[in-house]
């Protein structure tokens, strides 16, 4: 289990880097990680499966402001309704998460593939992973307001 | 088997073919060993035109020469009829139970779809299942890849399996 809370840090290097080079959205964390989010609501979830030696989820979840934000931030912009383009933006960074988390996981010698990513939205849903996992839930600050990103291995 | 070509050479068309059946028959096959509810398999749409008013989604993704997610959509009734089938026991709510036994269904049918697609020469892994449960979600997949849906008639209503996937 160690090198699960060695990748925590990382993970959230790779988080802030991601969103400056490619979103250009300053981010900071936002406290420790968290326990369980309870119902999401107006959220949308962008994930990307890992799969091999070792199996798991990244999850990175935006309330819908942030979204947009984002989004607009991509696409140079204004983008005012969670469309395509929201979805397509959001899954792209669970994406590059992924790939970041594959990397690191990687480095160690595991052998991991990605799935798709794909996205989940709507006004009140709970997510929740089966299987023996470790898990977890680092918050971060946006301009826009707070989102989690979400880390799933299988034990 | 010999006869049988991998899966990324295959044609669009042939690929479309060979995995809605691979689905139906991991699909029957979990019912048949875990669920025992009589199914029955419906017609295989392009795109996600199959109508229900869904309120518990289970996906699991899948990576290899077949990356891609696959997602059991089921109404709240037919996921508490299929879940008490499964459990041997009345279920009442949407609650963990229910999402665990859902979970393990796509987990069971993905690993169906694996099994098929190793035996026609494809390289695949399953990552791990996860449960979504609320009102009017909306899903995505990849905007670039294929979606095929297999609706399933059991008694209780229809369910449908989706798989969201680009080859090679």
């Amino acid at each position: 289990m160690s090198s699960f809370t060695e990748i925590v840090p990382k993970l959230i290097d790779a988080t802030t880097e991601i969103f400056t080079g490619m979103v250009m959205m300053d981010i900071s964390t936002a406290g420790e990680p968290v326990q369980e989010l309870g119902p999401l609501k107006d959220t949308i979830t962008g994930m990307v499966g890992l799969a091999g030696i070792h199996k798991g989820l990244v999850a990175v979840h935006f309330p819908y402001e942030v979204a947009l934000a984002i989004t607009s931030s991509f696409l140079g912009m204004d983008v005012d309704e969670v469309n395509e383009d929201v979805q397509d933006a959001v899954g792209e960074i669970a994406n590059m998460l992924g790939g970041n988390v594959k990397t690191l996981l990687s480095d160690r010698g595991r052998d991991i593939e990605l799935s798709l990513p794909s996205t989940i939205s709507g006004e009140e849903y709970n997510f929740s992973s089966q299987e023996q996992v470790d898990q977890v839930i680092l918050p971060f600050k946006a301009p826009a307001g707070v989102f989690h990103v979400e880390l799933e291995l299988e034990r | 088997m010999s006869a049988v070509v991998a899966v990324p050479y295959l044609t669009d068309e042939e690929t479309v073919v060979q995995l809605d059946r691979f689905i139906i028959d991991a699909t029957t096959e979990v019912f048949a060993s875990m669920i025992f509810m009589d199914l029955v398999p419906g017609d295989v749409v392009g795109d996600g035109s199959v109508d229900l008013d869904v309120a518990i989604s289970s996906m699991i993704g899948l990576a290899g020469d077949l990356k891609g997610l696959l997602a059991v959509h089921c109404p709240r009734q037919v996921a508490l009829a299929v879940s008490g089938a499964m459990l041997g026991m009345e279920m009442k709510d949407l609650d963990d139970d229910v999402k665990d036994a859902l979970g393990e269904i796509a987990n069971m049918v993905a690993g169906g779809l694996k099994t098929s697609l190793v035996t026609a020469g494809s390289s695949v892994e399953l990552a791990i299942p996860t449960t979504v449960v609320g009102n009017s979600i909306r899903t995505s997949g990849f905007s670039g890849a294929s979606t095929l849906v297999v609706p399933f008639r059991v008694p209780d209503g229809t369910f449908a399996v989706e798989l969201n996937y680009v080859l090679g």
